[in-house]
């Protein structure tokens, strides 16, 4: 049928060409960025007068740079540590002991999404400001914030997994085997929920990377996270910027790609 | 005293009582069913068996020993489920080996006994496939062997052959039959499928609302059923009324009467018919179906309508709708039932 032939592949030239047309859409301010900080002087000319890797190397030995990378990584890391600790947990209870509370967990957390970020961090601050544990202006405010942001998106990949399992089967299935109730977690339950939890740690992390509104309210230049850094920084070279927001991308694009690997194949399912 | 003794077995969700007052033994080695309509108790009842779920009252004893208050993990019970419920995790091996490392046992032991059971199953070579890569049948299987690698006491099988194809079935059911044999596994199992529970069982307890209707071997129940339940639920019958059972068959009953389709024939000219042989009465076939090797008419007779089994002999003896005949009935087979 050389017709339909023709017909299907004008309708996949056409659908190529959207989809390349909004992705090189999107990807155009990052390639601009990426030519930029890799350009040693770019004013009044169409193209760059040279390229140069200086400002990588300006960035990569700036020690407040190093320094804020590294408190970002570990707010953030505290908090999904945090998160992971209690969601989990937390999700096997409602699953296999009040079923019926999911729905109700469904509706909690949505609310870090229903509270605008400028809202909620003004009402944290008047909650602390006199508070008998005085975080504000510390980290540690700041990793009870991140939690409560990547509770939906840890809550979401997670419950999805417990899903996918039929979770009191397996229980019932270990318990008859002469597993207790903590032996059939660990060895049973826990394990297949590996691949949804490390998609969802790997995207939380990258998500909460880029905060800022929460960053800059909550602690501000008190802690320089990698956003507040940049941010105190817009003043300094264009290209030394570019450098340090390509940075950044690098390492969220590489985050992004494992989390996607992980997911990639389901888990494996008994059906 | 039998090895399983159940008595006054209750069981409540708020109100809605799921089964109630169940009284049943089980001999060593013996294989029953409880079979029953979806919703009638019989799973509920089985997963109390292994301590999955509390009863509200009655007891449960095994081998001597009251279990009716010990946990799952204590009852040396094994089971097999209907979603297989595989660890996703573990390999075919892992999963078989599980009950025996919760035990302590030692690796090399394990090992041995695991490959034991993997023979006995007929999974060598899937060892290290993990259930995803596995067919239905041969994920049953795992299920099974994991479940007799611990060497239960009573082995239950909550309807294992449900989610399988029809030839799977067949084969995995004879081949679970044949296991129990070997091991002389005393073994409950649930299903909905009477021709299974024939089949398959020492005895039937038929169950219908929660209560044991009727138990004995598969022929008592077929041949005689207690009451009108256990008459259509095991496979077809004929309910006639009380005064048709006089018209039909002469026969005096404040009961409705079953008569099953093969035990009615049609009469042949020229053929000797022994006494228990009713006298014939005329019928019309309203229409017939073909079964393969049975053809069953719908006839009507004296304002009744009994379905009629014959042997799908020859396609020359096929009866047109519309068509008269004369029916016999074999006045050993009818039986009268209580509602």
């Amino acid at each position: 049928m050389p017709k339909a032939n023709v017909n299907s592949n004008h309708s996949a030239i056409w659908h190529k060409t959207v989809v390349y047309g909004i992705v090189s859409v999107m990807l155009l301010p990052i390639l601009a960025t990426l030519v930029y900080s890799l350009s040693s002087s770019w004013g009044a000319t169409i193209l760059p007068d040279g390229f140069t890797l200086d400002w990588y190397g300006q960035l990569l030995s700036d020690p407040r740079f190093l320094a804020a990378f590294g408190r970002s990584l570990l707010i953030c890391s505290a908090s999904l540590a945090l998160s992971a600790i209690l969601v989990i947990p937390a999700i096997f209870v409602v699953f296999y002991y009040f079923p019926k509370l999911d729905k109700l967990m469904n509706l909690l957390i949505l609310l870090p999404f229903a509270v605008p970020p400028v809202v909620s961090s003004v009402g944290l601050l008047q909650l602390y400001a006199d508070s008998a544990w005085p975080i504000v202006g510390t980290p540690w405010i700041l990793i009870g914030t991140y939690f409560t942001i990547a509770l939906p998106f840890m809550y979401r990949a997670i419950a999805n997994s417990f899903s996918a399992i039929h979770l009191n089967d397996l229980m019932d299935a270990a318990h008859l085997l002469g597993a207790s109730t903590f032996q059939a977690f660990w060895l049973i339950v826990l394990p297949n929920l590996k691949k949804g939890l490390l998609a969802s740690l790997f995207l939380s992390f990258s998500f909460l990377l880029g905060e800022f509104v929460f960053a800059n309210l909550l602690v501000g230049t008190r802690y320089e996270t990698l956003q507040i850094y940049l941010y105190n920084m817009r003043q300094t070279s264009g290209h030394f910027t570019s450098a340090l927001v390509m940075t950044y991308f690098l390492f969220v694009f590489l985050l992004t790609w494992l989390a996607s690997r992980f997911s990639a194949k389901p888990a494996a399912i008994s059906e | 005293m039998s090895y399983v003794n159940v008595t006054q077995l209750t069981k409540r969700f708020g109100d809605n009582t799921v089964f109630n007052d169940i009284h049943f033994t089980v001999e060593q080695g013996e294989f029953v069913t409880l079979l029953g309509p979806s919703g009638c108790g019989k799973s509920t009842l089985l997963r109390s068996l292994a301590g999955l779920n509390p009863v509200d009252g009655g007891e449960i004893w095994v081998n001597g020993e009251n279990i009716t208050h010990h946990s799952p993990q204590q009852r040396g019970i094994g089971m097999v489920f209907q979603s297989y419920a595989l660890f996703p995790n573990m390999t075919t091996a892992e999963n078989i080996a599980f009950g025996l490392k919760m035990k302590g046992m030692g690796q090399q032991e394990i090992q041995t006994q695991v490959q034991q059971v993997i023979e006995l199953v007929a999974l060598k070579g899937k060892e290290k496939h993990y259930p995803h890569q596995l067919s239905g049948g041969q994920r049953q299987r795992v299920a099974l062997a994991r479940a007799l690698v611990v060497k239960p006491r009573i082995l239950l099988l909550d309807e294992p052959l449900s989610a399988l194809d029809a030839k799977i079935r067949k084969h995995l059911r004879q081949q679970i039959r044949d296991i129990q044999t070997e091991l002389n596994l005393t073994t409950i199992f649930v299903t909905h499928d009477q021709e299974e529970a024939m089949i398959l069982s020492d005895r039937i307890f038929l169950m219908n609302q929660g209560k044991i209707v009727q138990q004995g071997s598969p022929e008592q129940i077929y041949t005689q059923p207690a009451n009108e339940f256990v008459a259509q639920f095991m496979g077809n019958t004929n309910l006639v009324s009380a005064s048709a059972a006089k018209q039909l068959f002469n026969l005096d009953t404040p009961h409705k009467v079953a008569i099953r389709p093969e035990s009615i024939y049609v009469k042949e000219a020229g053929r000797h018919y022994e006494p228990h042989i009713s006298s014939p009465q005329l019928g019309v076939i309203k229409q017939h179906q073909l079964l393969g090797n049975v053809i069953r008419y719908q006839v009507e007779v004296h304002d009744c309508e009994l379905s009629v089994d014959l042997l799908n002999r020859s396609s020359e003896r096929l009866l047109a709708n519309g068509s008269q005949l004369e029916l016999l009935f074999n006045l050993n087979e009818i039986q009268p039932v209580s509602a």
